[in-house]
């Protein structure tokens, strides 16, 4: 078996008293593109600097192309393209001294591919690092991450100095060199709108844990709002899991898990209901903010207002 | 072959480019043997996971509008004029009930709704006698 581009069981971190990464589990598969979701302050870094070996973990295993980042961080930073978030390089270098700076560090080192993304991504080549802006600054460790051609590359929020027409251009040269050639990416963003068109699957972390792991596409069947008259709830299975949900006068509005086998169940009992598609955003904010009621109270609740009404 | 992804819609992605897909070939834009895009020039030009236009061209090659020729590429499929037509009906029927739904709901009565339909269709067909009247 080929063992996954990367690992994370059980891993928790707490910086001091403040528990930021609590029995963190994902998997992701060599060759895909996998999308890092999360609030600010979620762990998203933390989990990427682990990785990285940056920082070590308090309990849990984590494993990077089959390596152990505590103790074989020299190896996985070799094999890995990797962008930090706050990237500080040495500010008295020019870009073109810190391209050659680099390429002895990594074997793989490819000097003309370097030069072709400092040209894509406006890298202003004379200029010394200390003079660039926020993007050109995230512009120049894109390039310093991606020359190597590595197997996996890990990018923490890479969208954050790019304007609309760089993120596009960033995204084609992802599809074309990176997912074209089978290579692996991890990448945390914000930006929901730009993830899905490339991701092929997404982990959304909150609070320290990973709250759902799923193919984009799947995700966008599987969520899915449902609106029903309140005195409809009754008819709802009791294990359904609802990620969110508003009631209106008689009508409620739920963001449900499986809305395939929801909509099954309502079109056997015969109950009016109408089926909302939700973008990514939406989907994101009903797990990480969504209103969560057991359907039991629920039903208790409509139930009673339901009396209440007639009485 | 044009098409336009509009970002952060609740179309999901795949869906967008299959629907434009068949209603280009409703409408005849593309016509039976023509030579679609490969997996990989679609996927840079529209800035689109690989794997998504692959999907897209499956799901369509089994609803009979498009055709893989080993080696050679997707083509449109003989016949994709009408199949596509059958499969936009569908969408239409779901699109009308839900219309209708609608106008129940404001207290319209099925008279109304026949009414805005008519009213609907003839100003459509004025539309397009003005516009041969112009160009004739």
């Amino acid at each position: 078996m080929i063992e996954p581009a990367i690992e994370f069981f059980d891993v928790s971190k707490a910086f001091r008293k403040q528990q930021v990464l609590r029995d963190t589990t994902f998997r992701v598969e060599r060759g895909r593109t996998f999308a890092f979701l999360g609030r600010n302050a979620a762990g998203k870094t933390t989990a990427i600097s682990i990785m990285m070996g940056l920082l070590k973990q308090d309990a849990g295993k984590v494993r990077v192309l089959g390596l152990d980042p505590a103790t074989e961080h020299v190896e996985v930073r070799r094999s890995v393209g990797y962008l930090a978030e706050d990237q500080t390089i040495y500010g008295w270098m020019r870009c073109d001294e810190i391209l050659r700076f680099m390429a002895p560090f990594y074997p793989s080192w490819d000097h003309q591919l370097a030069l072709k993304y400092a040209e894509d991504f406006d890298v202003p080549l004379a200029t010394k690092i200390k003079h660039l802006s926020k993007g050109q600054n995230v512009r120049l460790g894109l390039v310093l991450a991606l020359a190597h051609r590595p197997e996996l590359v890990i990018l923490d929020d890479p969208a954050l100095g790019l304007d609309p027409i760089m993120r596009k251009q960033f995204n084609r040269d992802l599809i074309t060199h990176l997912q074209g050639e089978g290579r692996t990416v991890f990448y945390s963003s914000h930006l929901l709108y730009e993830v899905e068109p490339v991701a092929d699957e997404i982990a959304i972390l909150d609070a320290g844990r990973i709250i759902r792991q799923a193919d984009t596409e799947k995700l966008r069947r599987d969520v899915k709002q449902i609106v029903l008259s309140s005195d409809a709830l009754a008819y709802l299975p009791s294990e359904l899991r609802i990620l969110d949900h508003r009631q209106d006068g008689g009508d409620a509005a739920l963001i449900v898990e499986q809305a395939e086998a929801v909509e099954e169940r309502l079109a056997s009992e015969g109950i009016e209901h109408r089926v909302v598609d939700l973008n990514l955003d939406e989907i994101f904010e009903a797990y990480v903010t969504g209103k969560r009621t057991p359907i039991a109270a629920m039903q208790r609740i409509a139930g009673t207002s339901d009396s209440l009404s007639r009485g | 072959m044009l098409i336009r992804i509009e970002k952060g819609s609740a179309v999901p992605i795949s869906s967008q480019i299959a629907e434009q897909i068949a209603m280009q070939c409703a409408a005849g834009k593309l016509l039976a043997g023509h030579r679609l895009p490969s997996v990989r020039e679609l996927a840079r030009e529209l800035a689109v996971n690989q794997n998504t236009i692959l999907r897209v061209y499956e799901r369509l090659v089994r609803e009979g509008l498009l055709e893989m020729r080993h080696g050679q590429g997707t083509f449109v499929a003989e016949d994709s004029k009408g199949r596509s037509r059958t499969a936009h009906r569908k969408r239409l029927d779901k699109e009308f009930r839900q219309l209708a739904r609608q106008g129940i709901a404001l207290g319209l009565s099925a008279d109304d709704l026949h009414e805005i339909l008519s009213a609907a269709i003839e100003q459509l067909q004025r539309a397009a006698k003005t516009e041969t009247g112009v160009s004739s």
